[in-house]
């Protein structure tokens, strides 16, 4: 595979001492967030946390982390220390976040009057049509993406790209305002985070499996890929469309059980490693699919297609990320667990279809490197893989009950 | 012993081999699957009906009710272990030796296999000086070794790799041993405190029946409280308890969910909470045109009988709060809280049982008094609720006396004549001061003349006061293999981190001397991650090329 240097402007500030003294700055901020919380004048508050990151007391502790982040990158860098490909690789999904919130204080202006808004009836905010703009960018940008595998050589395929980012920001923009929004009515009783539904979690994982498709795609000449990713994508849409017809997308208040700090750590954790296998499975499919082409032939194609090995190679980073995000997501689950329910393993369905996807991809490591099994086993496994984890995640929720019933549809 | 060794060694090699590691992991994963389908742990007659008596035993026997801790799968989880222990027996020696072993010198044989070579010729410079230079690069474990005018020096990079595989396996160990230790040498159960009442002893499942413990402390409960969300669901249970050791009250404390107490390795959780049996008062108002209110005293969990009618209240559970959707469907939600309620199961001679719900309150929509509510179940089923509306408020005496009134006038007047009966009613119970919702007031007392006309009962059992008492449900466990689990399951992200993101990266150079200077080839292998290698070997002949003072020459393969 080849690794593609990044051009111009934003290829510049994406490297050596810019991104470093980037990376250092952000630290710094989440370093005065997390001060903040542990030592700011009332200590962490569950409900209101993030309506006091928006206050004056945020802006003095976050800024003055980012300051003293600021400093030590230049301390830092005298001593030499001044590229390190680590800060390179972060620095980027840093400047999406930010670039989120910005985009999240924005959109905060344009919320309609207090008067218009309500828990009964919460149609007016303006959340709900960000999402509907990423459902359709996701969309176009699925149908993009499959003209591209036909049409290599047009501006399709750019197309495709910029409007798969297009739609990570806007749904990562329309969960923070969502966040914020939910402090809006009820006296701001039931704001919490978006991670607490099925349908806020979906756009989640929209967001963190195109993005991880993404940041392969700039990495590695692989874009036939995003045909298969983004079909993924495409259904998770239409899936939840239909739970906002179902009346799944309002925000309600959230279960004592679901109050937690845990909750912010465990999901959105939990949902990199989803993100991480759904992209395993398109490489996947794009093996078999490959597979396939090699023996009818269609010589145009192929030549666009990265080859079996890099499909290969691609299915296996996926679950590189996945494997141990999802490992540690499931031990801090087991942690929240012994902090809300007493035990840290219940065998509660959830629990338990989590361990199973665990051993799934356990397995599919231990297969990679034994000897005698062949690409194609992989790329199904990875396939296979991702439908447990569908289950485990949609499926569960529906047909078995248990302890994490709050994901139950009605 | 070598001969006893040589003669387990196959059986040894095939637990430590790696299809069998697959199909382990496999196997667990599909017998996995079996509880989350098949729910665990319910009523063993739930089960023979469900299943019917041939599959029932067979089940049984299985050990399917309650699987996770059936021999089978705990064998599983040993079969498991036994093979991490002989996988990492078998390889930890090797690979050990591997990290520790490291060639300097490369044979022609070995240069075909790198990743990478490259060739560099430097004129005028000496063999001892460009080594010295190699050796200041910073990043590279460097490892020098000299023989026939050849210099060899060997760089590694991630050179601990191999730790991940060690960490991995054997945090999996200690993750089934703090598991192991769990079930064996801890306990988890529950309580049901009522407030102000006291506990010891905690109940929990085990195998098909239910088995009890005592708590070396007792626990009291001081008081227990729910706050709602504005739209009725709850927002906090808060239980404040009070540890009594040995006579002595040691600790006074709240709990709520997701923040346990803590005393003596015990922790104590806030789990459900239910009605501690309050004191509740009804009305009885007599349908036998007496207009005689009789009040009936009784407590959730018992019965009343009221001796005048032999009818029997088996009350079962009181609700202070009883907020519900009042929009028709598809209207935007409005929740409404109608007061408190209490439910019991109505017996009584010549009667089927049914379950009713009663309020205290009338039911009032948008300020509109809509009269007296019950709700009735026929089946006893929560879910079979009707709403049953009585017509008067009975909350207001008179009335209670205006339905009788009317009643009366009603039926003296003649046929259709039952406006001027209103009237007269009116003028009875209220003199000349008619009230102002006379309109209502006309259509609940006329739509009370059709619903307590038809209630089956001598009376109408109506909640009048209460006093509450809760129940606190707490979870009390002790776990003496959580740390151990805990730290396994750090040294497992650890090892996997380093198992998958760190690759053990060589690098050779050759320097030897030449008629104009030296000659040096640099050839350099990773074991995993080839593209990120890529860079680093030629950021690592960038370095040199910068160090050495030279120009790039040679070429990269
Ligand atoms: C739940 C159980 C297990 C997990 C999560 C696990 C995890 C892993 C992972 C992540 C790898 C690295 C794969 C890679 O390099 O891409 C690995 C390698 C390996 N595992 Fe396991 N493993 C488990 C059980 C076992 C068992 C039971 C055995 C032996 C019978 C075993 C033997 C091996 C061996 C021999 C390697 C190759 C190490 C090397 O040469 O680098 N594993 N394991």
């Amino acid at each position: 595979m080849t690794t593609i240097a990044l051009p111009g402007f934003f290829g510049g500030i994406q490297q050596g001492r810019i991104a470093h003294t980037r990376f250092w700055t952000y630290i710094g901020f989440l370093s005065g967030a997390a001060a903040l919380a542990y030592f700011g004048d009332s200590g962490y508050d569950e409900d209101a946390f993030l309506l006091r990151f928006l206050s004056m007391q945020g802006v003095i502790w976050g800024g003055a982390g980012a300051l003293l982040g600021l400093g030590l990158s230049f301390i830092m860098s005298k001593s030499g220390q001044r590229s390190s490909s680590f800060a390179e690789n972060t620095v980027p999904w840093f400047d999406g976040l930010l670039l989120m919130t910005l985009l999240m204080a924005l959109f905060t202006l344009l919320e309609p009057h207090a008067a218009l808004i309500s828990y009964e009836d919460q149609s007016n905010l303006i959340s709900g049509r960000i999402v509907m703009a990423m459902n359709l960018l996701f969309l176009f940008s699925a149908v993009c993406y499959i003209m591209y595998l036909f049409a290599p050589e047009s501006f399709i395929g750019k197309m495709a790209t910029m409007a798969a980012w297009g739609g990570v920001y806007a749904g990562g923009t329309s969960l923070l305002l969502r966040w914020y929004e939910s402090y809006l009515f009820l006296d701001g009783d039931i704001g919490h985070a978006p991670v607490s539904n099925l349908y806020e979690v979906f756009i989640l994982l929209f967001c963190i499996t195109s993005s991880i498709y993404l940041a392969f795609e700039r990495r590695y000449q692989a874009k036939a890929l995003g045909a298969f990713v983004m079909v993924l994508v495409s259904a998770g849409i239409f899936f939840g469309i239909w739970l906002d017809s179902i009346g799944q997308a309002d925000i309600k208040p959230l279960v004592p059980a679901l109050q937690s700090y845990w909750m912010k750590i465990h999901v959105p954790l939990n949902f990199v490693g989803y993100g991480a296998f759904a992209v395993a499975c398109a490489a996947g499919m794009a093996w078999l699919f490959r597979e396939r082409l090699e023996r009818k032939g269609s010589a145009a194609m192929l030549k666009i297609f990265p080859s079996l090995d890099q499909l290969d190679q691609l299915a296996y980073k996926s679950v590189a990320i996945g494997f141990p995000a999802f490992t540690l997501a499931t031990i801090l689950g087991a942690a929240w667990a012994a902090e809300a329910w007493g035990g840290y393993w219940s065998w509660d369905p959830k629990e338990t279809w989590a361990l199973i996807v665990w051993l799934f991809y356990g397995a599919y490591l231990h297969v990679r490197i034994s000897h005698g099994w062949s690409g194609k086993t992989l790329a199904v496994w990875a396939v296979v893989g991702f439908l447990v984890t569908v289950f485990c995640f949609v499926g569960v929720n529906m047909y078995l009950s248990g302890l994490h019933s709050y994901g139950r549809l009605a | 012993m070598p001969q006893l060794y040589k003669s387990i060694k196959p059986f040894f090699l095939r637990f430590a081999s790696m299809p069998l590691a697959i199909v382990l992991l496999m196997v667990l994963a599909i017998a996995s699957m079996i509880g989350t389908v098949l729910l665990q742990n319910q009523e063993q007659a739930d089960y023979l009906t469900q299943f019917g008596p041939v599959w029932y035993w067979v089940f049984r026997g299985l050990g399917l009710f309650d699987m996770y801790h059936a021999w089978w799968f705990i064998g599983l989880l040993g079969f498991l272990m036994t093979s991490l222990s002989f996988c990492l027996w078998h390889n930890v020696p090797r690979m050990l030796k591997e990290m520790r072993s490291r060639k300097v010198m490369l044979t022609g044989h070995s240069w075909k296999r790198m990743q990478h070579t490259h060739e560099i010729t430097l004129p005028g410079s000496k063999v001892e000086e460009v080594a010295g230079k190699v050796e200041k690069l910073t990043g590279w474990q460097w490892l020098t070794y000299q023989e026939e005018g050849f210099t060899y020096l060997r760089g590694d990079r991630g050179r601990y790799h191999k730790w991940g595989y060690i960490l991995v396996h054997s945090a999996l160990l200690v993750v089934l041993v703090g598991g192991w230790m769990s079930v064996q040498f801890g306990f988890r159960g529950n309580m049901a405190v009522p407030e102000g009442g006291m506990e010891s002893r905690i109940s929990y499942v085990k195998g098909t029946g239910t088995e009890s413990l005592n708590m070396p402390f007792e626990v009291r409960c001081n008081s227990f409280e729910i706050s709602f969300f504005p739209t009725g669901a709850p927002k906090e249970f808060r239980s404040n308890l009070t540890i009594i050791d040995q006579g002595e009250e040691v600790l006074t404390s709240d709990i709520i969910v997701n923040e346990p107490l803590y005393y003596k390795g015990v922790r104590i959780y806030q789990a459900s909470f239910g009605d501690g049996g309050s004191k509740v008062g009804l009305k009885l108002f007599r349908l036998d045109g007496s207009k005689r209110i009789d009040i009936a005293k009784g407590e959730v969990y018992k019965t009343y009988t009221d001796a005048e009618s032999g009818i029997s209240m088996e009350i079962t559970d009181f609700k202070p709060f009883n907020v519900e959707n009042m929009a028709a469907p598809g209207q935007p939600k409005k929740f409404q809280d109608i007061g408190p309620a209490v439910d019991f199961i109505l017996r009584g001679p010549g009667l089927k049982p049914v379950k009713v719900r009663s309020f205290m309150n009338p039911f009032i929509v948008n300020g509109q008094n809509q009269g007296s509510l019950m709700m009735v179940s026929m089946s006893g089923d929560n879910r079979d609720f009707q709403s049953f509306y009585l017509g008067p408020d009975l909350t207001n005496p008179e009335e209670w006396e205006l339905f009788h009134a009317f009643g009366k006038k009603a039926s003296k007047a003649a046929d259709g004549d039952g406006i001027e009966a209103f009237k007269a009613a009116i003028s009875e119970v209220y003199g000349d001061k008619a009230p102002d919702d006379f309109q209502d007031l006309g259509i609940r007392t006329l739509q009370g003349m059709e619903a307590l006309t038809n209630i089956p009962w001598p009376f109408v059992p109506l909640l009048d006061d209460y006093d509450q008492v809760y129940y606190t449900g707490l979870q009390l466990a002790r776990d003496p293999g959580m740390n151990v689990v805990w730290s396994g399951s750090a040294l497992l992200v650890i090892g996997l981190c380093i198992m998958l993101y760190v690759s053990h990266r060589k690098i050779w150079l050759v320097i030897e001397a030449r008629e104009k200077g030296v000659r040096i080839r640099v050839a350099g292998l990773a074991n995993r991650n080839p593209i990120a290698f890529d860079r680093e070997f030629n950021d690592l002949l960038r370095e040199l090329n910068d160090n050495l003072g030279l120009s790039h020459q040679g070429e990269s393969a």
